[in-house]
This record gives structure tokens, C-alpha cells and sequence, in this order.
């Protein structure tokens, strides 16, 4: 039994910290965050330049060939200084799927654009009240000539703004397809939003928007395979990005403790607060072991990794908040300004609990993946 | 020992629910929710209960107030909730009112009073400073005297709705040489003196609603004081408990529980409803239950108050237990809006109201746990006072 990282997984976490220290403080982010785009453009080059845009890639595609290791070595230093580019989006969730799917074409005409930083992607998979179901949707293609037209709408679409290149599923006859929708269609309307911790999303309408042929990234009979693949896998760097927001909070907590005086001393000498900072740090401790835990059973193939994916998800999305939440409390009147960053990542983290379905229906998921074959 | 209404308090309600039906609508709610619209919505909803003499609850009929007993006033605030009225703001009503009526010379009660009452004055806190949160009574804001004036120099913070105050009740310095708490005194000042600034510091939900409030070389009269001179600090304690009686924030609890409900009441596409999820029903019905005893809390305060105990580690408890509640009632009503709670608002319809709502009340909600006195420091009063730790 060995949890520590490899040489080359050291050396990414390295490059990735000493990035973010140069190149990613507060101040900065919060430049990002209000450009046109809501991230940075020359941050997203540098990404590119720096191989971290092919991390999980196979190496046939042009990739580096990582696992959901390595991707969550990213997204947990990502998630320490709360950066806002469409990693998930564009990388694992839009790269991923295309890369999984088995259209020769659709990889070969956007892959290599997107490991190079030129093109954007995104999935777009939930519609009004889907609430995390899959399956629970409208939108709807009909074959036309050779190709396709589809119908609907999808809600909330993470970087669905920025994408050239969408991936919306769609029900085709009876089966879930996934199709790769260019964002410049005729018949694609697209608005823009933008979510508390400063992501860019976009609710999308299909308007009789035609598809050529060659649009499918897969059978449709393999579509929900491929897509719940690459959601457990983002799913898992998600949580890896949520860990790391809960370790930048505790360290900010506890260096204001320590400097914060009231009553003539520091109030991190409270003992009410130690201990309250203790669970915080229990709580981090908790999540990092479902982290690794989740880790060795997917990588190894296990079957009871997505069960150990739900527990991580549902964990972190509780005590994230948890913990956020009480880094704000510590932090009295400073914690609840924008002065501070302690609001930026309680509303990431928030955001983070929402995504891939909340702490509660990762419960239930994990309930059902363990007692359901009791009942 | 009993808790039915008698036909004259039915009768009360009635003329409560007539009130609220003639004189409080949606379009008023969204006016006062509204940052652009909430003052002058807000000073429109404190009249209609100025006029109707139904604007302070709490305070001696001889002052203005309504003369109510304890089971009038919880009447009267569950029917506010039942509507989603907000209450009227408290700094004139609950804090600095009680304060000159109790403590102030008839002239400041005839000054300050009636504008308290009608809404025309407009009233801020200036307690906290940057170095005196928690411990207030390290204030450090200096009043020198001059004459007949005091001479004021220091910076306060957190003033909630300083930006749209003319009048702040403020804390100062006025001796140095005894133990922290002396020294203190109660000073009322005019916003629109010189060298005061106001510059606003904006919260994690997006809005000004905090300020700092600094004092260069301000000049108030002597007379504007309340009380002797290095008493304040008696005056201001008499006035934090029942500023923390106030803040347990029931009603507002049960408004947002009533909204949460209804919501989870609607079905989703498949016939589902989030009402009927077990694991969403035990977090609302804990919440419920809690806040069912919470309610008897406060009427059994209340009962002692009125038989002429003094509220004293009590509002604590109440303010403790009241703000852990509401933000368990703004979490649960966040997750029922799920990723449309997360949205921020544009110029387009982001089609999800009840989202955004829930998002700014959850943000926002957790300053409850800090003002008027943080919940880790009621906890230390409870354990000192109340147990004898
Ligand atoms: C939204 C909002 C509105 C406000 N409005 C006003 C207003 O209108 N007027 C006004 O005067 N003030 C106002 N305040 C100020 C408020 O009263 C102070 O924020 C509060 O007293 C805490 O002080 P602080 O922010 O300096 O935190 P600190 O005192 O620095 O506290 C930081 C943390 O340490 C904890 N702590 C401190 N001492 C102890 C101890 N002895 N034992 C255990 N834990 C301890 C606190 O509980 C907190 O968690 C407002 C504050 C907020 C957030």
C-alpha cells in the first residue's frame, strides 16, 4: 500500500503550485473573474503551454495520458486558490466525452484545438428540472435527410458561453444520444449568466438546429455509458477542487486567529475556537482520505467505486460548506465582506456541493448503491 | 397554565389579519426587498403603522407605544409572518427609542421620539470599531470636551445603513483612566455634521448594506448626550438585551418555512415532490420542531418579563438559538432551489425569483450569528452568568 504521488505527479503538483503562486493571489483572480469572458484568456494559453490542458488525454489523441490522479492534482490546487477558467467545462467534461466517444472525425476536428488552448467546449446535459437525472430531459433530434434536427433547451450549461463546441444530449428515437452541436448553428440561442462564485454559464435553446451526419460522438446505445464514465471522473476532481478550497479556508482561519486580537489576546488562544478550527481540520482530514480512497477504487477498476465517488461527493459537499461556513464565522465582521476572499470560496463551495448532484442525493445514491439489494 | 386565545384576542387577530390585507401586498414586499426602493418603501410601511398607532409594540403607552400584552404582540407578529411582512427597522424602534425614553431628559425625549415613531428619522448604531468587535468595550473613539461640545475623533465599523442615516447613537471615550467599561458614554449625533464620512463596504451578497463611519474632528453638543457622562456603557447594556430579544428572528423563520414548503410542495416533471422525500422532510421537521420550542422560549421570556424579572442571559439564549435556526432555515432554502440558487441575477428574467432570494438571505444570513454580539460570545455569558462556570 503506497498513497504518495509518483515523480511525475510531483512534478505537476509543483509546476501547478508554483503557477498559482505567481500568477493566481486574490487581486488577480478577481481580474480574471470581470473580464469579458468571466476568466482569463492569457491564463487559459498558459495552461495550454504548460501541458495541463492534456493532462487526461490519451496519449493516441495527443494527450499526456493521465489518470483522474493527475486531474485531481489540478483541480485540488485549482480549488486552493479558487480558479475561475473552464477546466471542468472545456477539459473534463467537453474533452473527455469527445475523446471517450468513438467519432474519428468530431476528435480529429476538435481535439487538437482544444489541448492547444484555441477551442472552448462544454456539456450540456440538464434542462429545467432534470435535478441531476440524467435521463430527465426534453430536448429530442429527428433524423433528417443525413442528418439531424434537433429541438429543447438546456439549463445552466457550465462554460456554455465561451464554447465553440457543445455536447447536448438528446433523445434519438429511444436511445440518449450525445451530439456535438457547433456553436455557431443556425437555430442555437444562447443567454448568459453568471454563478455566485464567478463561473460562466449559459441557458441554451435548439430551434430546429440541423446536424450533419457526423455529429454523433458515439452509438447511442453506448451514450449513457460513456457520459456517467466521464461524470464520475469529474466528479471525483471536483471534490479534489472542493478539498482544496477547505485547505486555503482552514490555513485563513487559523493565520487570523492568530493575528486577530480581542480581549488583549489573539482569539485563536479561545479555546471555543480551537476546537472549533480542529473540526474544521478533522473534516479536511476526512474528505482527503474519501479523496484517496475514491481514487485507488477507480483507478483500479473496483466495483465499489462508485460508491466510494458518492460518499466522497456527498462528504465534501456537506463539510465543505461546513467548513466555509465556519471560516466566516471565525472571521467575524471581515468574513462576511467581499474584502476578504473567505465569501469567494463559501459561494465555490457551494457551487461545488451543487454540481454532479448535492450532498443529499449523493447520499441516497450511495444509500442505494449499499443497502439496495437488500430491500 | 394555558395557551388558547380568548375571543377578544381572536377578535384582535382578526383586526391584525383586515390590517395586513388592506395595507401590506406584494408590490410593497418586492418595494422593501428591492436595495433601490428600500428606504422609501420601508418609511411607507412604517407609517401605515404609524397611523393605524400599531408601530411600537414594546414600548409604555405614555411614549407612543401600543399597549399591547405578550400574547397581543406574538399575535400581531405571527400575523406579519403569515403575510411575509418584514418588521419596521429597529434601530429607532428597538435600540436607541427604548434607550432615550428610559434614560434620556424630557427635551431628547421630545425631540427624538416622535420622528422614531412616525419614520421621518432615520437611525444608525456606531458601537463597533475595527479594534472593538467582540470586545466593545475596547472602543477607542475619543470625545474631548470643548465647552459646550464634544470634540469626536475615531472610526466606526459594520454601521448597518449608515448611508441612509440622519442620526447615529454612538459609543465614545470619554475617560481613559479607569478599567475599559468606564468611561464610556451615549452620544446622539447628527449625521450631516461636518466631519463625518461614510464609505460603504459591500457584503458577500453583492449589497451595501455595511459602512465605515468615521469622525474627524466632529463637533456635538453636550446636550445630545444621554445620561451622565461615563455611564454609557449601563445605558448601552440595558439596550443590548433587548436588541438581542429582538434578533431571534421567529417570525422571520416561520416566513421562511412557509415559503420553503410551498415550494417543495410543487411536483417535478415526474409527479415527485420534495415534500414527500423522507430525508427532506426529518431536515424540515427538525428545524420545525426546534423552532416550535424556541417559540415557547420567547412567551416564557416574555411571561418573566412582564411580571417584572429583567431579561438577562435569556435574550442570549434566544438570540443564540433563533440565529442558528434561521440559517438552517436559509440553508434548507437554498437546497431547495438547487443550482438556481447559485444564479446571479441579470437585466433578463433569470426565471427563478425564489432562487435568488434564497441565495441573498443564505449569504447574508451569516452575519446573524455575529451581530449584536456573536454567538461564541452569548455562549460565554450563558456559561458564566447563567451556569456559573
Ligand atoms: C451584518 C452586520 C451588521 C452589523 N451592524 C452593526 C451596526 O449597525 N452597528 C454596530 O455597532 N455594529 C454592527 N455590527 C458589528 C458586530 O456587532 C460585530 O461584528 C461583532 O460584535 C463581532 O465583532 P468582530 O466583527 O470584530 O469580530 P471579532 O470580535 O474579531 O470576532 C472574531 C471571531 O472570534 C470570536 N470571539 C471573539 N471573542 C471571543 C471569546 N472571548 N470567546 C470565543 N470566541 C470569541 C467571535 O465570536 C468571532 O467568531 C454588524 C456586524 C455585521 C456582520
Amino acid at each position: 500500500m503506497d498513497f504518495s504521488l509518483s515523480d511525475e505527479q510531483q512534478l505537476l503538483k509543483d509546476s501547478v503550485d508554483k503557477y498559482m503562486l505567481e500568477r493566481y493571489s486574490s487581486e488577480q483572480r478577481r481580474g480574471y473573474m470581470n473580464a469579458e469572458a468571466g476568466f482569463s484568456t492569457a491564463v487559459w494559453s498558459d495552461f495550454a503551454e504548460l501541458g495541463w490542458l492534456t493532462v487526461p488525454l490519451p496519449e493516441a489523441l495527443g494527450g499526456y495520458g493521465g489518470s483522474v490522479v493527475d486531474t485531481s492534482l489540478l483541480m485540488e490546487a485549482f480549488g486552493r486558490a479558487a480558479v475561475v477558467e473552464p477546466y471542468l467545462g472545456t477539459v473534463l467534461l467537453g474533452a473527455q466525452l469527445l475523446s471517450g466517444g468513438n467519432n474519428a472525425t468530431l476528435q480529429a476536428r476538435y481535439l487538437e484545438e482544444i489541448l492547444s488552448g484555441q477551442c472552448q467546449a462544454a456539456f450540456a446535459y440538464l434542462e429545467r428540472r432534470s435535478r441531476h437525472q440524467l435521463t430527465a430531459i426534453d430536448s429530442r433530434a429527428e433524423r433528417q435527410g443525413e442528418g439531424f434536427v434537433l429541438n429543447g433547451s438546456k439549463s445552466l450549461v457550465l462554460n456554455g458561453m465561451a464554447a465553440d463546441v457543445i455536447l447536448v444530449t438528446a433523445w434519438l428515437e429511444d436511445a440518449l444520444a450525445l451530439f456535438a452541436v457547433p456553436a455557431d448553428s443556425a437555430g442555437l440561442s444562447r443567454e448568459a449568466f453568471q454563478l455566485m462564485d464567478g463561473q460562466a454559464v449559459a441557458n441554451l435553446r435548439f430551434d430546429q438546429l440541423t446536424l450533419a451526419t457526423d455529429s454523433l460522438v458515439c452509438e447511442p446505445a453506448d451514450s449513457l455509458a460513456l457520459i456517467q464514465r466521464v461524470i464520475d471522473e469529474a466528479t471525483i476532481a471536483v471534490a479534489a477542487q472542493g478539498l482544496g478550497a477547505m485547505e486555503t479556508l482552514l490555513k485563513a482561519t487559523v493565520e487570523y486567529s492568530n493575528t486577530r486580537k480581542q480581549f488583549g489576546q489573539p482569539i485563536g488562544k479561545f479555546q471555543a475556537l480551537q476546537h472549533r478550527m480542529v473540526d474544521m481540520y478533522t473534516a479536511t482530514q476526512q474528505c482527503r482520505s474519501l479523496l484517496v480512497r475514491a481514487l485507488c477504487s477507480h483507478s483500479a477498476g473496483e466495483p465499489q467505486a462508485a460508491m466510494d465517488i458518492a460518499a466522497l461527493k456527498s462528504m465534501v459537499g456537506k463539510l465543505g460548506r461546513s467548513v466555509a461556513e465556519e471560516a466566516v464565522q471565525l472571521h467575524g465582521g471581515m468574513g462576511v465582506t467581499e474584502e476578504l476572499s473567505v465569501g469567494d470560496y463559501l459561494k465555490r463551495l457551494m457551487v461545488i456541493d451543487s454540481l454532479f448532484g448535492d450532498s443529499a442525493w449523493q447520499r441516497r445514491r450511495f444509500a442505494e448503491l449499499r443497502y439496495g439489494d437488500v430491500a | 397554565m394555558h395557551a388558547t386565545f380568548s375571543p377578544e384576542e381572536l377578535a384582535f387577530r382578526d383586526e391584525v389579519r383586515v390590517f395586513l390585507r388592506d395595507n401590506f401586498d406584494e408590490q410593497l414586499a418586492a418595494r422593501i426587498h428591492n436595495p433601490k426602493t428600500f428606504k422609501t418603501a420601508t418609511i411607507e410601511w412604517q407609517k401605515k403603522r404609524y397611523d393605524k398607532g400599531w408601530v411600537a409594540p414594546g414600548w409604555p403607552v405614555e411614549h407612543g407605544g401600543c399597549g399591547w400584552t405578550d400574547t397581543q404582540k406574538y399575535i400581531f407578529d405571527s400575523a406579519l409572518a403569515e403575510v411575509g411582512a418584514p418588521d419596521v427597522p429597529p434601530f429607532g424602534l428597538k435600540m436607541v427609542g427604548p434607550v432615550i425614553y428610559t434614560f434620556g431628559n424630557d427635551e431628547q425625549k421630545q425631540r427624538f421620539l416622535p420622528g422614531i415613531l412616525t419614520g421621518d428619522t432615520w437611525w444608525c448604531q456606531g458601537y463597533s470599531e475595527p479594534g472593538a468587535g467582540s470586545d466593545l468595550a475596547g472602543l477607542q473613539t475619543r470625545a474631548e470636551r470643548d465647552g459646550d461640545d464634544y470634540i469626536i475623533n475615531g472610526t466606526k465599523i459594520w454601521t448597518t445603513y449608515a448611508q441612509y442615516a440622519d442620526w447615529i447613537f454612538a459609543l465614545v471615550r470619554t475617560d481613559n483612566s479607569g478599567k475599559p467599561q468606564q468611561g464610556i458614554s451615549f452620544l446622539l449625533i447628527d449625521m450631516r455634521t461636518p466631519g463625518i464620512t461614510v464609505s460603504p463596504i459591500i457584503a458577500i451578497d453583492g449589497e451595501h448594506h455595511l459602512n465605515e463611519v468615521s469622525f474627524d474632528n466632529v463637533r456635538v453638543p453636550v446636550a445630545n448626550r444621554i445620561g451622565e457622562e461615563n455611564q454609557g456603557w449601563t445605558y448601552a447594556k440595558a439596550l443590548l438585551s433587548h436588541e438581542r430579544t429582538a434578533l431571534s428572528g421567529i417570525a422571520y423563520c416561520k416566513q421562511v418555512l412557509s415559503k420553503v414548503r410551498r415550494f417543495a410542495a410543487e411536483e417535478n416533471d415526474d409527479g415527485s415532490r420534495l415534500l414527500d422525500d423522507p430525508v427532506f422532510q426529518a431536515r424540515m421537521a427538525d428545524i420545525e420542531m426546534e423552532l416550535m420550542a424556541l417559540e415557547y422560549t420567547e412567551l416564557r421570556v416574555l411571561a418573566t418579563v412582564a411580571q417584572g424579572g429583567a431579561p438577562g442571559m435569556e435574550s442570549s439564549l434566544l438570540k443564540l438559538k433563533g440565529t442558528e435556526l434561521q440559517q438552517a432555515a436559509q440553508s434548507l432554502q437554498f437546497d431547495v432551489a438547487g443550482l438556481y440558487g447559485s444564479v446571479l441575477p441579470t437585466e433578463h428574467e433569470v426565471g427563478h425569483a425564489f432562487g435568488d432570494r434564497s441565495r441573498r438571505e443564505y449569504m447574508y444570513g451569516r452575519a446573524c450569528t455575529i451581530y449584536g454580539g456573536s454567538n461564541e460570545v452569548q455562549k460565554n455569558i450563558i456559561a458564566k452568568f447563567g451556569l456559573g462556570l
